[in-house]
């Protein structure tokens, strides 16, 4: 397994840029058959950039891409395809509407010939051990059976290399645990190419035969998995020893010791009072589809609750009806006892219910306002008492925030889009803290951010738990979870599966929740 | 009551809410392909006229049918290329080029419909033995003018594309996800494309088919709106080709309704209140159907490409 075959693909020196920033600068990499090669790096490192250059969605600036000792260019998909490259991209590029063997079709050329697609989804699914329905409407199906369809369009064309892009994040851990064995499978009975881009650490070092490591757009290190170290690797990726608990379940470091190094942590206060309520709550799509399915649970001040669960399970929708976005089709939401109207614009931010949304681009903020217009955008009868904007007040008040939660900007008046990720994530938390709400809703709060930038964020969720605001914190990463919450919940499909506190956590237990397991059977 | 009673057992009304239904299917069957495609093509309108003046004008210079039929589909086709290229090649937006195009066509016509002034000579009525036969239903299907004929492989012609093509499961595909469509290597904006051409062909023949073998002259209000109602018959059909030949056939039998009702003498229902009947329908039915159907996801978003 050490001696490297001849490589499948080649990057030399590929370089690009967007605007200012630097997406990839003079990387080199080299796939080779019968290996999985690990890519490891931060959001933003450069990794996602780099493929979508070896499947042709980028085009470098400088650089080659080598196949078979020959320069070639490639233009698109259908041409990398067509060279033998082909992707499983994180965000599927399948067609919901579509059925299985639709959407296994798509991309092909000639007459379309349904009986035969369907009969090789069959051989191919039989071969892989990924079974699927081939007349299956894709959107109806749950993320891990949408993501075997994503690898089976892929491995249909009979690609030399496959790149997958963050293949485990709408997974649960033993949905995982089967990708990385039609992987290894892929690589060794068929010879292919695989690289795996993550920025996990575990699974890296648990699937991999080779790493390179990637930090702000160039190669930092490059080395065999058998002789790396955890620690080692975590330093190359971020640049510094990281020591933090935090930092170490934001790079999915040892889930075991974010678990158990808690004894200091005191027991949640026996007299805490239930200040946000779900009652039975259960919410529909436009589709009839029942989203949220008589969920109860309730959060106390001064803890935070972790609801947890694989993506696509009513984390969204939880959220957008905390959110005031959408209506309930029964139950009750109550905050301090109070019941709340579901659906009406501004009624739980009126009722004390703070949100940290989980797209800040969609619904947090806006871009093309300033840093103080965002600041106020929830309640701009502070700054404009009778209607008329007070600009100095604005201003005054933004500088405090901007201060206090060390935004970092030129001044109130810069555009949005100027900051960083991880500060305009700052800006929406600043404005929901400073209603001082009683309940702080925070949805996937640190996707897509640095690790510096999550870190900052947990401690704020700590912080504001501290002093008295109940916490929801909802997030598809177990490893955020474990780190940051008092007791958790997990959400599949859109009901309450089961409940832990932090001191009866059964890890075990939780991956089988998350997977949908019945829960009679898992009663402790 | 007597009149309803009079007008549904009346022979002309069928034959004529079969007239009516056949210039909406021309131009929904396209309009169905464009529309699953991610195209809310508002210049239907503009095809369908431009499609019949042409057709009125190829038959008073060339005693052709089939030429004046084929010119009707081109001139349709010719528009659809202006609407197809503004926005799905440039950036424009597909309702201010559809506004714009429906304006345009409807003036243009006028003024040269004052120049030309052209004289139409309908197309011969062609029965069908034994089919038209059947009691009321018969000869409104199957004693019409031939032009009308072509609507019914038009139908399932347009199904088969849609459904059992490659190029059909691609424009399926461009109107849910362009994303995930580009990815796979699908020429997203081109597919969109084709698809309005594909109307432009379909509604050029269709207000061909009404000049020559429904009404037998030109005035520039001939279509009158009736694109509207193909477009509302798509929405009312939920994106559907059944329920769009529905959506066509019930807009249909309402128009030729009230059409049929003064004609047999009952005219106590004022004309206006009448000429409103249709749109009221098409209301009607948007507010009873709209909440459970759910339109192509894409539908009239741009597609561009490139990182965002």
């Amino acid at each position: 397994m050490q001696t490297p075959g001849p490589a499948a693909v080649e990057l030399v020196d590929i370089t690009k840029r967007f605007g200012r920033v630097v997406a990839c600068d003079g990387v080199d990499l080299a796939l080779q058959r019968g290996r999985i090669h690990g890519i490891l790096g931060e959001n933003g490192a450069g990794k996602s950039t780099l493929m979508k250059v070896l499947i042709g969605l980028v085009h470098p600036d400088r650089g080659e891409v080598i196949i078979d000792g020959q320069s070639v260019t490639i233009t698109d998909p259908i041409d990398a395809a067509g060279k033998g490259i082909g992707m499983v991209h994180q965000h599927f590029s399948v067609v919901d509407a579509l059925t299985v063997w639709e959407n296994i079709a798509l991309g092909d050329v000639g007459r379309l010939d349904p009986a035969a697609v369907r009969d090789r989804v069959g051989d191919l699914s039989r071969h892989y051990g990924l079974a699927i329905e081939p007349d299956a409407r894709v959107g109806d199906l749950p993320a891990g059976m949408r993501q075997r369809v994503e690898i089976l369009k892929c491995l249909r064309r009979d690609p030399h290399v496959v790149v997958f892009d963050e293949p485990t994040s709408v997974l649960t851990p033993a949905e995982s645990e089967q990708l990385f064995d039609a992987l290894r499978r892929v690589v060794d009975e068929e010879g292919r190419a695989v690289a795996l881009v993550s920025h996990k650490l575990e699974e890296i070092r648990h699937a991999t035969d080779t790493i390179t490591i990637m930090r702000q757009g160039s190669v930092v290190e490059r080395i065999a998995t058998a002789d790396s170290d955890a620690a080692s690797l975590a330093r190359a990726m971020v640049g510094r020893w990281v020591s933090l608990r935090t930092e170490r379940a934001a790079l999915g470091l040892g889930i075991e010791e974010a678990a158990t190094v808690d004894d200091d942590v005191d027991d949640e206060p026996a007299d805490a009072r239930d200040v946000l309520e779900l009652v039975g709550v259960s919410a529909r799509g436009g589709d009839g589809r029942v989203l949220l399915d008589d969920l109860s649970f309730e959060v106390r001040a001064g803890e935070i609750l972790g609801v947890a669960g694989v993506e696509g399970n009513g984390q969204r929708e939880l959220g957008d009806l905390l959110s005031s976005l959408a209506p309930i089709s029964a139950g009750e939401v109550r905050v301090d006892g109070r019941p709340v109207r579901c659906g009406v614009a501004g009624a739980m931010s009126r009722a004390g219910i703070a949100v940290v949304p989980e797209d800040r681009h969609d619904s947090g903020c806006v871009l093309e306002m300033t840093v103080a217009e965002n600041l106020f955008l929830a309640e701009p009868e502070r700054i404009a008492p009778r209607g008329v904007i007070d600009r100095r007040r604005m201003n005054d008040a933004a500088i405090e925030l901007i201060e206090r939660f060390a935004i970092s900007c030129e001044g109130p008046d810069s555009p949005l889009w100027s900051l960083s990720g991880g500060n305009q994530q700052r800006v929406v938390l600043a404005r929901e803290l400073s209603h001082e709400p009683k309940v702080l809703i925070a949805a996937q709060p640190t996707r897509g951010l640095d690790v510096g930038a999550i870190e900052y964020m947990s401690d704020q969720l700590r912080l504001a738990a501290e002093t008295g605001v109940a916490v929801l914190l909802i997030s598809t990463e177990l490893e955020e979870i474990l780190d940051l919450a008092d007791r958790i919940v997990v959400l599949s499909r859109g009901r309450v599966a089961g409940e832990m506190t932090r001191r009866d956590l059964d890890l075990e237990r939780l991956g089988l929740l998350m997977g949908g397991a019945d829960v009679s059977e898992l009663a402790p | 009551m007597g009149a309803v009673w009079d007008v549904l057992t009346n022979e002309v009304t069928y034959s004529s809410a079969v007239r009516f239904a056949a210039l909406l299917l021309f131009a929904a069957s396209g309009e169905w392909v464009a529309e699953r495609a991610g195209t809310l093509n508002i210049s239907v309108e503009g095809m369908l006229l431009s499609g019949a003046f042409a057709s009125a004008v190829s038959i008073d210079l060339v005693d052709s049918m089939w030429l004046a039929l084929l010119i009707g589909a081109l001139a349709g086709l010719l528009l659809s290329t202006v609407q197809a290229n503004l926005s799905h090649r440039l950036p424009a937006d597909q309702f201010v080029v559809g506004l714009t195009i429906n304006i345009l066509v409807l003036g243009l016509v006028g003024f040269l419909d004052d120049e030309l002034d052209p004289s139409v000579s309908g197309a011969g009525v062609v029965s069908v033995p034994l089919l038209s036969d059947i009691p009321l239903i018969g000869p409104a299907l199957f004693a019409q003018s031939w032009p009308l004929y072509l609507v019914y492989p038009l139908v399932p012609a347009m199904w088969w594309l849609v459904y059992r093509t490659r190029w059909g499961l691609e424009v399926r595909a461009a109107g849910e996800d362009p994303n995930s469509a580009d990815v796979s290597g699908i020429r997203v904006n081109a597919r969109r494309r084709q698809s309005i051409y594909l109307v432009g062909l379909t509604s050029g023949l269709g207000g061909a088919y009404f000049v020559l073998g429904a009404v037998g002259s030109f005035e520039d209000s001939i279509i009158g709106g009736r694109g509207f109602i193909a477009i509302a018959a798509v929405i009312f059909g939920g994106w559907t080709l059944k329920g769009s030949v529905a959506g066509c056939v019930l807009f249909g039998a309402v128009v030729s309704f009230r059409l049929s009702l003064p004609q047999q003498g009952y005219d106590a229902l004022g004309t206006e209140l009448l000429q409103a009947l249709p749109y009221i329908v098409t209301i009607a039915g948007m507010a009873m159907f709209a909440h459970r159907i759910r339109p192509p996801a894409a539908l009239a978003k741009p597609f561009l490409r490139g990182l965002k």
